[in-house]
């Protein structure tokens, strides 16, 4: 229980919060202005965070133009998902989003060579005898940060701490755009587009394009959130990258209320207590259970609250009942 | 020439899975127009509860393949009556569907974990026995399992056919509405929905555990994938097209991994093969394979 005491453990459940968030958003410019409803998009973050990794360690990228690079990839992941799928009905989409995604990670999984396989990040070959790392530009930053906080938070102050605030910077400035976005005639159309294609069609509006136009804004986001994942764990595995992931920034998303922006960071927040929180549910009845049968009772725990949030609240925490579209 | 046996007779082995667990998916979403994200997860199930009534209880083995059968439309109606029926009665939308048969997927196979382990499991079966056809090696437990599948699979496809459920199931999904006013009873027809589904999921999860030989509570979810790639390959919501959808991508799959075709991919890339498929079918036919435009059942 000690470990609830740190603040090292609240200023990692902020971060990650931070991370969720920014991945969350890439959704809700999908979902809460498109009605897109799309379920592969850890897809792009494995494909953002793999694309650095492999740039900086095995072609020895500078980090900048190796992070642009994978959110480029992830916004050409989502141009590919959405110029196959996105003409078909909406369950169509679904269901082939979440193929796509498991077929990133499995090739993720299975291409040793390239990706350093089921080893993850560590077995990617590094140029000459370098460690295969791709942390070094950004730890750089991070403790330059560190060095700043120093005065202010003693020893409290961290590279965890300096990336959590960058992480929220990150999220607070794409939280701006994305609403000022939102608040366009780009963002209108789109949400004509939600509730049918024929008006905005008849006013000559191309439903299609705005559409993936959604989805690709969306995946950049999403690969934008790999980047910081990446950065954040320090070491890529292709498990980092399985569907539940998808859910959970669904399950963000229900609970700011899906068509609203300024509930995200909160909801995004809850997330992460309900995440990294549960680990410490030690007492009775859980402690019964040893460590690794309570990780899996975590995603049984996100599992219900994904359900009954569904059937009780389905418009979030913040959202009210009446501006909420489920289709 | 022997290994283009092999191979086919590997897929259609495969393909017969699919297709019986595709069908359970193609009719629930044609009667209640929700994509059963829990799918593979039922057919985990179904391998873990013969497992454990075969081996851990001593029971005859084709006794609890169809105890596990019943288990797994009781835990289907058991949804239906909790969750199910509630939110279409609350008029749930699309999203509420999926992000609801996710979070059972979720519990179910952490349930199963939860349970059993991390271990993988094996049916106490006779897994070596093999027969020499046109050079290709048969194993005995495959040629049983395509022939049940077979079985099963004609069975349902008539009862869809004939019987008078399986024309209240098409003409519900045809038109909804209409078959409530016309006096059929909606609930026997989603009650049958759901027997089918739990049913044929179960059944697939034990063969599909007979022909891994091993499995692990992810089995179902790795089939998952190749499963909703047959439904929508065979247009979703169309049983038929399911059941055929199974068997092409099951074929496709493996003979993809044939040395003759430039070398072949390695095996560990089927599932990837079988996306494509998906892919390249859905550019160019959207609506599947048998799609006639919005074709039902």
């Amino acid at each position: 229980m000690t470990a609830i005491l740190q603040p090292g453990f609240w200023v990692f459940i902020l971060t990650m919060s931070g991370i969720y968030g920014i991945f969350t958003l890439g959704l809700q410019v999908q979902y809460g202005v498109g009605g897109i409803l799309n379920f592969g998009h850890v897809g792009m973050m494995a494909l953002s965070s793999y694309t650095m990794a492999i740039l900086v360690i095995a072609h020895g990228f500078n980090f900048w133009i190796a992070a642009a690079s994978g959110v480029a990839v992830a916004a050409l992941g989502g141009a590919f998902l959405g110029l196959t799928t996105l003409r078909l009905r909406g369950d169509y989409f679904s269901i082939v989003s979440i193929a796509f995604s498991e077929i990133v990670r499995y090739v993720i999984f299975n291409s040793d060579g390239l990706t350093g396989g089921s080893q993850g990040s560590l077995a990617i070959m590094p140029i000459g005898d370098a460690y295969p790392s791709y942390t070094d530009t950004w730890d750089t930053i991070l403790y330059w940060i560190r060095d700043h906080l120093t005065p202010i938070f003693g020893e409290v102050a961290d590279r965890d701490m300096a990336m959590g605030i960058l992480v929220w910077i990150t999220l607070g400035i794409l939280l701006f755009i994305v609403s000022r976005v939102e608040r366009t005639s780009w963002a209108r159309v789109l949400r004509a587009t939600r509730e049918d294609d024929d008006v905005p069609s008849a006013l000559g509006k191309n439903v299609f394009r705005f559409r993936l136009q959604a989805v690709i804004i969306g995946s950049i986001i999403g690969g934008i959130a790999g980047i910081y994942w990446a950065l954040q764990v320090t070491l890529l595995s292709p498990d980092d990258f399985l569907t539940i992931v998808t859910f959970y920034a669904w399950m963000i998303l229900i609970l700011s209320g899906a068509t609203k922006v300024k509930g995200l960071a909160i909801a995004a927040i809850f997330f992460g207590f309900l995440y990294g929180g549960t680990r410490f549910f030690t007492f009775w009845p859980f402690s019964v259970f040893d460590a690794s049968q309570r990780s899996y009772m975590r995603i049984m725990i996100i599992g219900i609250v994904l359900i009954v949030l569904m059937i009780r609240r389905p418009q979030g925490i913040f959202g009210k009942r009446e501006e909420m579209v489920l289709e | 020439m022997a290994e283009f046996v092999q191979l086919l007779f590997n897929g259609l082995v495969a393909g017969s899975i699919f297709g019986m667990a595709a069908l359970g998916i193609s009719l629930v979403y044609s009667v209640l127009h929700l994509v059963n994200f829990a799918a593979g997860d039922f057919l985990t199930l179904g391998a873990f509860t013969t497992f454990y009534l075969a081996t851990s209880q001593h029971l005859p083995f084709v006794l609890a393949v169809i105890l596990s059968m019943v288990i797994g439309v009781i835990v289907s109606l058991i949804l239906e009556f909790i969750l199910w029926r509630r939110l279409r009665r609350s008029g749930a939308g699309m999203l509420a569907l999926f992000l609801v048969a996710s979070g059972i997927a979720f519990i179910l196979r952490q349930s199963i974990a939860l349970t059993f382990g991390s271990d993988s499991r094996r049916f106490d079966l006779d897994q070596l026995t093999t027969y020499e056809f046109l050079g290709a090696q048969i194993a005995r437990a495959q040629l049983i399992v395509l022939l049940c599948a077979s079985i099963a699979i004609t069975g349902i496809a008539l009862f869809i056919k004939k019987s008078n459920i399986g024309k209240d199931m098409r003409a519900y999904a045809d038109n909804a509405s209409l078959a409530a006013v016309s006096g059929i009873n909606v609930d026997r027809v989603i009650i049958a929905t759901w027997t089918i589904s739990g049913a044929y999921g179960a059944l697939a999860g034990v063969f599909q555990g007979t022909v891994q030989g091993q499995f692990t509570n992810g089995m179902g979810l790795d089939l998952l994938l190749a499963i909703l790639a047959a439904v929508v390959l065979g247009t979703i919501g169309d049983a038929y097209g399911a059941l055929i959808g199974g068997f092409v991508l099951g074929v496709v799959m493996d003979l993809s991994t044939w040395d003759a075709l430039a070398g072949g991919i390695p095996s560990t890339y089927k599932p990837v093969v079988g996306f494509a498929v998906l892919v390249i079918v859905l550019l160019f036919k959207p609506e599947g394979i048998f799609g006639v435009r919005a074709r039902k059942i």
